[in-house]
């Protein structure tokens, strides 16, 4: 049986015929993937065979009017939401917070609850305080008072109130109501508007982190936030998640969102 | 002679239980995503529930079938004893300690990600680190089966090596290859952020690293079931192997073809580019070649088996196929499966057609038909083929084997079928619940209902598959030695090319480096394609 050439040489016609298969079929079908393909279409072509072969590779690159394709058109937000900061600090951290916070009291009540239409922040999660916060001072979220407030506070500062925010008793929707008046958005979403349920990420069902704590927030400001997360005035949710399901509410569902969120 | 004996039964029998307990969660959760429950049930349940049935089914279960199968092939085909068994049993027991470290946090639903990790999604570092455990278990086999392989060859030079060991050994370097896709995954990319040393992920780049296992893992997966066809099929039905050649060339091929064609996967993901889809197209549609070999050569092996029975005419041997035989069944209940599965498939992997059906349950129906069908059909019968040597009990009972085949077939056709219609209709795959009085999704309501009692009857077949393997009864005798198929030429000698993996693996090696190392080599060097990971369940 000595008479088959040795495996390794081309006169093997195994290793001969194996290699052109495959060698062929790779080089033809690069030459139709590569050349003959984008040639068919005008944006891929527009600039000459090289630049068609490297959109066909997938190489970063202008098309149409041109301009940077990898950077984004609006800002969203620069914080990174980590697990640390979901851990809020101890007892000198709240303290240290409590006194930052005096100057936020005119709003948001002496112990994180207000009559006014500023957001509830007692029993708030420390990470979403660290978030909007850095997120004020960065500009990537928009409001006069606040910016001007939170321009002052180091990132400790900010950790310490959301430590002392996060320390007070929270304000719960009442429970003693029948499971039944919960909002169909709030519990299941509406799958073919690709809206999840809010008590996916808001608690309820699960919290996802960087979610804020709703339940007994200002009617008024739940709606305004709504509002303009749907009209794009809001942008700093880092994934477009609330921008994409605001934007597909009625006014109606924003009324009736916002009512049973601000049930105390 | 049957030494490994206990090692292979454990394999099984773990990989049994975890199927049957998945299989629970597989019809529930058929139950809870229809019109039957009320779709207001907590999604993260549901979630939960997928990861747990993915998992399982996707690595714990079939891998530790294809390392027991391997085991017993290495010493039935080989005759002799198992090289290495106190390896094999620390693979068995990584495997074991990977899949309860793994299921854990699934448990306590700190990993609902899906089997399939979907950055930049991050579960709890004990699930990922499971998984790396389970995996680094079966390459404990892969070395094995190799050095067996080696052994046999130093003590039978020139000698062909058995069509089984041949599969067998193809089966462990393909896994070896594709395995590193996803644990590069999880090492490099996942891990980090999952142990909180890194908040961003780049979600691209894993989506393209796990497609380089997701897809040959399929065929991975079919490895088993394509060595009963060639080896235990045409002995089980009195028949003869028309081509042992024909056996190595699909093996041959699968190892080639299967890696460089994972981006079908990702027709609709941005950050490859249309040519690299294009040729990933392909060379899917090169990896057909080996199915359709092996197509032709069992029908032709299954028509040898007919006419010894006394067939005859163009068509005529068909009627005097021993369909009372429950390897017949299976195998004409496979075909028939991955007939169906494989049309659905070159859909799939069509890049234009591909947009209709896409992240649709259209794609669910598709791989139940081809794996929890035409596959694992093919694996409760190596487990029947197996057991009465390996539990030293009598012959199973034929009836009942044939009933569970029967409600098998019958409930993938019934689980499958609507599947795909809905997926027609537009339903995404991956939702928790649906609301069928949209007028838009009524439609779906019966079909998925139809498609539920399909889950129930796959239950009941997944329960008596265990009750016959529990309730063998036990005899003093010893098996009947078990054999493989011969083939009508057995062949004295193949060429060196067929007896060894060398040109193979080299193929296989070179036409990944040509279809993945551009997109990912891009993907590395490009700034900014990060993106905040999402712990699951942080609170």
């Amino acid at each position: 049986m000595n008479d088959e050439p040795r495996m390794y040489s081309w006169k093997n016609r195994w290793l001969r015929g194996s290699l052109l298969f495959v060698g062929g079929t790779t080089v033809v079908s690069l030459l139709v993937g590569f050349v003959w393909l984008p040639s068919m279409q005008g944006d891929f072509t527009a600039q000459g065979i090289w630049s068609s072969i490297c959109r066909a590779a997938g190489v970063p690159a202008p098309w149409g009017a041109g301009g940077d394709a990898t950077r984004a058109t609006t800002r969203t937000t620069e914080v990174v939401m980590t697990r640390s900061m979901a851990r809020a600090g101890g007892t000198e951290a709240v303290g240290l917070g409590a006194t930052i916070a005096l100057q936020c009291t005119v709003c948001h009540g002496v112990r994180g609850l207000t009559d006014s239409n500023a957001p509830n922040l007692a029993g708030q999660y420390p990470e979403v305080m660290i978030k909007q916060l850095t997120d004020y001072q960065s500009g990537d979220r928009i409001n006069s008072v606040m910016q001007a407030f939170a321009r002052s506070l180091t990132p400790q500062a900010i950790r310490e109130v959301a430590a002392y925010y996060a320390y007070l008793p929270r304000v719960t929707n009442p429970t003693s109501d029948p499971g039944s008046d919960v909002p169909r958005l709030v519990q299941v979403g509406d799958a073919m508007r690709n809206i999840a349920p809010c008590a996916s990420c808001h608690g309820g069902l699960d919290h996802k982190l960087g979610a804020p704590w709703l339940e007994a927030m200002p009617k008024a400001y739940l709606s305004e936030q709504l509002d303009a997360f749907a009209k794009g005035a809001r942008h700093n949710d880092s994934h477009r998640q609330m921008r994409n399901m605001a934007r597909q509410l009625s006014a109606a569902e924003v009324d009736e969102l916002a009512t049973y969120y601000a049930r105390r | 002679m049957f030494r490994a004996r206990r090692l292979v039964l454990a394999h099984f029998w773990v990989a049994i239980v975890a199927f049957a307990a998945a299989m629970v969660l597989g019809a529930w959760q058929m139950y809870a995503r229809s019109p039957l429950a009320a779709g207001t049930g907590d999604p993260e349940l549901y979630y939960r529930s997928v990861t747990a049935h993915g998992t399982v089914m996707a690595y714990v279960f079939p891998l530790l079938v294809a390392m027991g199968f391997g085991y017993a092939i290495s010493e039935l085909s080989l005759k002799q004893p198992l090289v290495g068994r106190r390896w094999a049993w620390a693979g068995f027991w990584l495997a074991i300690v990977g899949t309860v470290m793994a299921s854990v946090p699934i448990a306590l639903g700190r990993a609902s990600v899906l089997y399939t990790f979907y950055p930049p999604l991050i579960g709890s570092p004990f699930y990922y680190l499971g998984i790396v455990l389970v995996v680094v278990g079966s390459w404990v086999w892969v070395v094995l089966m190799a050095i067996n392989l080696r052994a046999w060859k130093r003590d039978h030079p020139g000698e062909t090596v058995p069509l089984a060991m041949f599969g067998n050994v193809a089966a462990a370097f393909l896994w070896a290859w594709t395995s590193i896709g996803a644990a590069v995954e999880i090492l490099v990319l996942i891990l980090p952020v999952a142990l909180g040393f890194k908040d961003t992920i780049d979600a691209g780049l894993s989506r393209v690293l796990f497609s380089w296992t997701l897809h040959a893992i399929v065929y991975f997966w079919l490895m088993p079931a394509y060595i009963a066809f060639y080896t235990i099929v045409p002995r089980a039905v009195g028949g003869r192997l028309y081509s042992d050649t024909m056996g190595r060339v699909a093996f041959v091929l699968f190892l080639v073809f299967s890696m460089p064609i994972g981006i079908h996967h990702l027709f609709a993901d941005p950050q490859i580019g249309s040519g690299f889809k294009f040729m990933h197209a392909v060379f899917t549609a090169m990896v057909t070649v080996p199915t359709f070999l092996t197509v032709f050569t069992i029908v032709a092996s299954l028509e040898i088996a007919a006419r010894l029975r006394g067939g005859k005419g163009l068509f005529g041997w068909v009627r005097t196929l021993p369909w009372d035989n429950p390897m017949m069944l299976a195998v004409t209940f496979s075909f028939v499966m991955l007939g169906l599965g494989g049309a659905g498939g070159l859909i799939n992997m069509s890049y234009q057609l591909n947009e209709t059906i896409h992240n649709t349950q259209w794609v669910t129906g598709h791989f139940h038909l081809i794996f929890a069908g035409a596959i694992v059909i093919m694996y409760f019968m190596l487990a029947y083929e197996l057991w009465p040597q390996l539990t030293l009990r009598a012959p199973l009972s034929t009836g009942l084997v044939k009933t569970q085949l029967w409600l098998w077939f019958v409930g993938m056709l019934i689980l499958t079928g609507p599947w795909h219609w809905v997926g027609i209709l537009g339903m995404p795959r991956r939702m928790a619940s649906f609301d069928y009085t949209d007028p838009t999704l009524h439609a779906m309501a019966w079909p998925v209902v139809v498609s539920t009692l399909g889950g129930v009857v796959l239950l009941l077949s997944a329960l008596l598959f265990v009750f016959i393997l529990a309730s063998a009864r036990r005899t003093g005798d010893a098996p009947a030695p078990f054999t493989f198929s011969i083939a009508v030429h057995m062949p004295r000698r193949v060429p060196t090319a067929l007896n060894g993996f060398g040109i193979w693996v080299a193929l296989m090696v070179a036409l990944t480096v040509v279809n993945y190392g551009f997109p990912i080599a891009q993907l590395v060097a490009l700034k900014g394609t990060s993106v905040p990971a999402i712990p699951v369940g942080a609170q």
